[in-house]
């Protein structure tokens, strides 16, 4: 029992991060329509944002500010600059081939992701980098917390957790009780005949990149929290996020939230009951098995065609 | 029909005379390769390793111990040695080993090479080097095949000055059945070469001594451990985790701390980073003791710490060291032969083996094996880390 406990946090945790990566998958295809393969690099560059912000303010051993502070501090300083970049790629890799063929931005996607992984490793080098969350506040985010059986649920995963989920909360509510997020719904479902009506299919497009690459902000160093982050880390990180979104139905946010879950588990169950050398397998062969026998996901609509 | 026979012929010598012409420059480049080089003009010396990336702390570690051994012995050699880098960061794959390889065979000035620094460098370019005649001298490339089995995976122009994972596997192992009496050892492999060839090595011998050993493996761009620390036992002594990425091992200790397990992480010399692999109570190995404690390494040691004055004393440095020791001693030798050049850079290749050095900078003296292009009577060394970070030799 002790173990399937460990496994659920483990999956849940996990989870969380691919459900916010997930959601900038499903943010940006549900408006544009568009495969934003450059997403897991953003996410990347999320979690560098965070580790300069954390050197920035005393680094792990010695932070000027307060633990929760310094928390706040670095998610947000990665999610601010996330949002820049999120718009930065929008204005100059996707709104030139906004009426290009199809291929075309999926293209520029995949050149934006290398650029931005290399570019990366140009700068700061190829090592990884270690948030050391074990050395802030003397180990207090890995040895506090509650216990549930024998498995103790430590303060970082609780952090993790309740933040994603917090974030996912927030998103759900801007996007169903706001202007904008009815403007971004109206632009999902037609974008022509949203414009007919007045929306500023600009601003709803770049709004989007901006939630969505800040999620991605947000994800990079709630990942970092707990593992080492390098200049490559973001396409394997992508490309589960872009399962996780697949599997909920790309373009629902409520699919991403649970895609992301459920990959999550999906790993975390793999690695622990059956073997880690399945787990990648497992997690790619989901995708196939969706895209084969369900492709508009769990919570997607299918393409139904006039003919 | 008679005209698309003529074609066809016609096709067939057109491509027979292009292959000729692609193959000239080649044969030339071949030729120049292998020019005489004057030993009174600067000769060149390649380190290929990483200076970049994960692995970025070795090589400029490497570097600058290589630096310091050309700066000290070209006196005592007469040479004029220029030392050229190669950067081969391991994210990269082999391909900028590959890329250097080319560069170097084609120099006919470069008459050794330091490196490369990984196995897997090492596999992907020792044809090359051997094809060329370029002696390859490996400072930390560990993988047993390289240079022993029935399918080698380097030539007869690649030596190594540490010993092999065929000594590191079951060293490693030893300590732990002897000094830390283990009953349950779970043992951790990364899907590639290094790792899979040192977990091996040390779960034979740990099987053989009636050790339980629980063999796991996951991917080498897993970043989250956190399952498989699940899957670790509560009575586990220790974790064997031979990863090339310090950082990992950090990560996995980490989170066995996070689970409550009370297992050790035991890493391999692809750990050993003072700097990054610094969880108290873990071990690690590697081929290179703490060498201020050989009382004639002192004046060495204190030169080097001279152009180095912020860098701290680690085990990936010192073979480098040795290697250009080995290195230039047999270009001298090469000299003597050729009464002044460098005929053929076979002559170094033929004289790396020959090399033996009093004093050698790991300790005692350094000869290869007569069977092998290993070190004779090369030996692992195992420190745990302490509260203050600091790596103590325990064995």
């Amino acid at each position: 029992m002790d173990t399937f406990i460990q496994l659920t946090l483990n999956g849940l945790t996990l989870g969380s991060v691919y459900a916010l990566i997930a959601l900038g998958y499903s943010l940006v295809y549900g408006i544009l329509k568009l495969l934003n393969f450059a997403h897991g690099d953003v996410f990347m560059v999320g979690s560098f944002i965070g580790y300069g912000a954390l050197q920035a303010l005393g680094g792990s051993a010695n932070p000027k500010v307060p633990l929760w502070l310094l928390l706040v501090l670095v998610t947000l300083a990665a999610m601010v600059g996330c949002a820049i970049l999120g718009v930065a790629i929008e204005r100059f890799a996707y709104r030139p081939l906004r009426n290009a063929p199809r291929i075309a931005p999926l293209i520029s996607a995949l050149g934006v992701s290398f650029f931005l992984a290399y570019s990366v490793q140009l700068l700061f080098g190829a090592e990884q980098r270690d948030y050391d969350a074990f050395a802030l506040g003397e180990g207090t985010l890995f040895f506090s917390g509650f216990d549930i059986g024998n498995v103790r649920v430590p303060l970082l995963r609780i952090i993790i957790i309740v933040a994603a989920f917090v974030l996912m909360v927030l998103l759900w509510l801007l996007v169903t009780k706001t202007r904008i997020g009815k403007a971004m719904r109206a632009t999902s479902h037609d974008r022509e005949a949203a414009a007919m009506m007045g929306i500023n299919i600009d601003r709803v497009i770049v709004f989007a990149f901006v939630l969505g690459s800040a999620l991605a902000g947000a994800a990079g160093v709630l990942f970092a929290l707990r593992a080492p982050t390098s200049a490559t880390i973001g396409f394997i990180i992508g490309l589960k996020g872009f399962t996780a979104a697949v599997i909920g139905g790309i373009g629902s946010i409520p699919g991403a939230m649970a895609g992301g879950l459920i990959l999550g588990f999906a790993e975390a169950f793999t690695q622990g009951y059956i073997s880690t050398r399945w787990s990648d397998l497992l997690v790619f062969a989901i995708l196939i098995a969706f895209m084969l026998f369900r492709p508009q996901g769990l919570f997607g609509r299918p393409d139904i065609n006039k003919v | 029909m008679k005209r698309a026979i003529m074609l066809a012929l016609v096709s067939v010598v057109a491509a027979v005379l292009a292959a000729t012409a692609v193959a000239r420059p080649a044969a030339k480049v071949s030729a120049d390769a292998q020019q005489a080089v004057s030993c009174k003009s600067t000769l060149k010396i390649a380190l290929v390793t990483p200076l970049t990336g994960g692995a970025g702390f070795l090589g400029n570690a490497q570097l600058s111990w290589a630096k310091y051994a050309v700066k000290r012995l070209q006196k005592t050699y007469g040479l004029r040695i220029r030392l050229v880098t190669g950067d081969t960061p391991v994210e990269q794959g082999p391909a900028p080993a590959q890329a250097l390889a080319q560069k170097y065979v084609a120099d006919k000035s470069v008459v050794a090479v330091i490196g490369p620094a990984t196995s897997g460098a090492v596999a992907a370019t020792s044809r090359t080097y051997f094809q060329a005649g370029l002696a390859h001298i490996s400072p930390s490339a560990t993988r047993t095949s390289l240079t022993q089995g029935t399918v080698k995976e380097a030539t007869q122009a690649f030596f190594r000055v540490v010993g092999g994972d065929y000594i590191q596997g079951p060293s490693d192992a030893k300590f732990m059945v002897e000094k830390l009496k283990v009953s349950k050892v779970v043992i951790i492999d990364f899907q590639e070469p290094y790792s899979v060839g040192l977990a091996d090595a040390a779960q034979s011998f740990l099987k053989a001594k009636g050790v339980t050993v629980i063999r796991e493996s996951t991917s080498v761009k897993t970043t989250d451990f956190s399952s498989l620390v699940t899957k670790v036992p509560n009575d586990a002594q220790i974790v064997f985790f031979p990863t090339q990425q310090p950082e990992d091992a950090q990560t996995f200790g980490q989170q066995l701390l996070e689970q409550g397990k009370r297992a050790k992480v035991f890493g391999g010399d692809g750990s050993n980073s003072p700097d990054k692999f610094k969880l108290p109570g873990s071990y690690v190995s590697n081929f290179a003791p703490d060498i201020s404690g050989f009382a004639y390494n002192k004046a060495l040691i204190a030169g080097w710490k001279r152009d180095n004055p912020k860098s701290s004393l680690e085990s990936f440095g010192p073979p480098t060291y040795g290697a250009v020791q080995v290195a230039m001693n047999a270009i001298k030798r090469a000299c003597n032969v050729g009464k002044g050049q460098i005929k053929d850079r076979r002559d170094v290749v033929r004289n790396v083996k020959r090399i033996v050095v009093k004093n050698w900078i790991l300790g005692g003296d350094f000869r290869f094996s007569t069977r092998t292009n290993d070190p004779l009577n090369a030996r692992f060394y195992i420190f745990q880390i302490q509260s203050n970070g600091s790596y103590k030799l325990v064995g």
